[in-house]
């Protein structure tokens, strides 16, 4: 299995040592570049500024405080470099920190607990999704801001099966990934996303775009 | 150890060192006497001494002015029977009875209302004791707890008459007459007539100058031994040593009434012994409350940094090796490995699950960025729509954030559970004194406040001195509010 997106260059953020490790041997066997590895939010603003990677994964609880740094550290980079991939990391899903890190802007943005490291390929693929301006949201959290976002507007037209394919959507999954996932044809995957697109009122435009716009609708509280 | 140090050591706790044995008071026969004639003489100019007088002298007639109440109350029916019996003279058969069916239920009222005054006014009184020691002596006398209140006139004189600290006050101010005229004797007599005496020498040969053959009646001087005649110049002199004697006396009787004084103070105008011990044991409580809390919250701490990444990484690195074993070319014997480090990749996994639940029961983390955000997530996590509004301006206390978090889980699972509410309901709002948490749901209510799940909260409240009602008439709605103070 061959990585998809080589010579990525990755900045590591995470403050146990035992798992910083595991997670740039985890990215350079993906034929990916650690730029960097460091313990806290500070000092990974820092090491931003000065490597320039494609993306960043980073814990949200570091010292000093233990509490959010990597995810302030993640949305202040979002504001410094739009263009970087941003994954945070979090042992727990707060729907608050998923409402802080999304509120902008949804491309670019992953959010996942850390137990999905263990399926390396999952994972490997979510980095290279957000490193290329998709989203990767932990199934949990989508789960969880889709429960506070139950009476936005345009959502409650969407029939049961039309949400499943949003859901899958949020958590940055393609068509063909969202097909496989259902176990139907990509052509009834299209057939509900565009149903999906008509009913949340997204003018045709870029594809991906519009597919971010959607999940973002889907998410806001 | 050399000398020096011996010293040096000693010389923490007691004067030994040999730098500062010059400085202390030679202990030769003799010195003590002289030091102690001077200390009696510097005594009555000395700062302390000073001051208590300052505070017998206002002190005696603040403790005897206690006596003008009662006298007043009782005084005043007794003269408006007078002043009616003055202006319209009864026939004199029916005299004594018209006194009495008068005089009678007035002094009776006047009792009534002295009765219901007295532990108020005694408190006022007391609270002025001990603001004067306090700002002449130094002497900080802990108040009270204030009286309770109550609505309505009943309430007021129930309240008044069941306050036990109004009664120990007015207590203090009966025992403390004694002391007040003891003061007031220290000043007038000791101090006064004492300085007067002191000054007969200095005046008598200007106003006692007269030609030899008048006789002058002799000038009388005040003593607590009864009063001295004074005819000659000598006797002058023996006013002043009189004089001179209670002056050097007075301090230390002011001193003796200022201590017994303050003894009264601390025994009858603090809190009581029980008032002491409540407050002790809820700083205590209060500390062990936080401390739970604290404990828990490292406990959460050390799983996440401890147990829950070292399985993470485990995952990870079995994850890797599955990864790595199935690109690999090679499959002899190799699906027996795949099959073990899959089942060991799967129980880490669970494991990780496990613990995440654990530690989120020990201490939900986002408590640590406050109440608003994980009720946020708990209402987000249930499966039956939670509608929250919180509005906290003062932060509570970790232990009563702690609590009112548990107690909005089990309130809103039970209403999940048992209710079949199609919405809840969930408001926090933080008032000045308290934290109000308030679950409502429109479910078919009938819940029994005896049930396993919401006795074990009122308890939960209870160890801070919160408490937890519930309304749930059978057909609904439902509504629980628990009521939390700020701090434990």
């Amino acid at each position: 299995m061959a990585a998809t997106m080589p010579g990525l260059r990755v900045v590591i953020a995470e403050d146990a040592a035992l798992f910083r490790e595991g997670l740039a041997r985890l990215v350079e066997s993906r034929g990916h570049q650690v730029a960097c590895s460091v313990a806290d939010g500070a000092a990974l603003v820092a090491a931003v500024a000065r490597h320039r990677p494609d993306v960043v994964v980073a814990d949200i609880r570091m010292p000093p405080t233990h509490t959010d740094e990597g995810l302030r550290a993640a949305i202040e980079l979002r504001r410094a470099y739009p263009r970087l991939g941003v994954l945070v990391l979090s042992q727990y899903i707060e729907t608050r920190y998923a409402a802080r890190l999304l509120e902008d802007n949804a491309a670019g943005i992953g959010y996942l607990l850390k137990d999905r490291v263990a399926d390396v390929a999952d994972f490997a693929e979510a980095l290279e999704r957000v490193a290329a301006g998709g989203t990767a949201l932990d199934p949990e959290v989508v789960s969880q801001l889709v429960r506070t976002s139950q009476q936005a507007a345009g959502l409650a037209e969407l029939t049961p099966r039309e949400r499943d394919v949003l859901a899958l959507m949020a958590e940055g999954r393609s068509n063909a990934g969202i097909a496989t996932a259902l176990v139907v044809s990509a052509s009834v995957v299209e057939k509900h996303v565009a149903s999906i697109f008509a009913k949340l009122r997204l003018p045709p435009s870029e594809a991906d775009n519009r597919r971010v716009l959607a999940v973002l609708r889907y998410l806001q509280p | 150890m050399t000398p020096e140090a011996h010293n040096d050591l000693v010389g923490v706790t007691g004067p030994v060192s040999p730098a500062a044995a010059g400085q202390w008071p030679d202990r030769r026969p003799g010195g003590g006497l002289v030091r102690g004639i001077r200390a009696a003489a510097r005594a009555p100019f000395t700062a302390r001494a000073l001051r208590e007088l300052l505070f017998c002298a206002i002190e005696a007639p603040l403790g005897l002015c206690v006596l003008v109440v009662p006298i007043a109350l009782l005084g005043l029916p007794l003269t408006a029977t007078l002043l009616v019996r003055g202006a319209h003279p009864a026939p004199r058969h029916t005299q004594p009875a018209g006194i009495v069916a008068f005089l009678g239920p007035a002094a009776l009222f006047m009792l009534l209302a002295l009765l219901v005054l007295a532990p108020r006014l005694a408190r006022r009184l007391g609270a002025a004791n001990r603001r004067l020691a306090g700002r002449l002596l130094g002497e900080q006398v802990a108040g009270p707890a204030p009286i309770p209140g109550g609505r309505g006139p009943v309430a007021w004189v129930g309240a008044t008459l069941r306050d036990g600290p109004g009664w120990r006050a007015t207590g203090y101010l009966l025992v403390q007459l004694p002391l007040a005229v003891a003061g007031l004797y220290a000043v007038v007599i000791c101090w006064g007539a004492g300085l007067v005496n002191m000054t007969y020498p200095l005046w008598w040969a200007w106003f006692r100058n007269h030609p030899p053959g008048v006789r002058l009646s002799p000038v009388p001087a005040l003593t607590p031994f009864g009063v001295l005649h004074v005819a000659t110049i000598a006797g002058t002199f023996a006013a002043f040593a009189a004089g001179a004697a209670m002056v050097a006396a007075a301090p230390w009787l002011t001193r003796a009434v200022v201590r017994a004084d303050l003894w009264l103070m601390r025994g009858l105008l603090g809190p009581g012994r029980l008032e002491r011990r409540v407050a002790d044991l809820e700083r205590a409580r209060a500390l062990a409350v936080d401390d739970a809390a604290t404990m828990l919250r490292r406990l959460e701490r050390d799983l996440h940094d401890g147990a829950q990444i070292r399985l993470a990484t485990l995952a990870m690195n079995l994850g890797m090796a599955m990864d790595r074993l199935a690109t690999e070319e090679d499959q002899s014997g190799l699906a027996e490995v795949r099959d073990l480090v899959g089942a060991a990749h799967q129980s880490a996994k669970d494991a990780m699950t496990e613990l995440r639940d654990l530690a989120r029961g020990i201490h939900p983390p986002a408590l640590d960025s406050g109440l608003p955000d994980a009720l946020a997530t708990l209402a987000a996590a249930s499966p039956v729509p939670v509608r929250l509004t919180t509005s906290i301006a003062r932060r509570p206390s970790q232990a009563i954030e702690t609590i009112a978090y548990f107690c909005a889980a089990e309130l809103l699972a039970n209403a999940v559970k048992h209710s079949g509410a199609s919405t809840i309901t969930l408001t926090v709002t933080g008032q000045p004194e308290l934290l109000l948490l308030r679950v409502a749901d429109d479910g078919h209510g009938g819940a029994d406040p005896a049930g396993s799940g919401l006795a074990g909260l009122v308890q939960r409240a209870r160890t801070v001195d919160g408490r937890l009602d519930v309304t749930s008439p059978p057909g609904g709605p439902t509504q629980v509010t628990v009521e939390l103070p700020l701090h434990a």
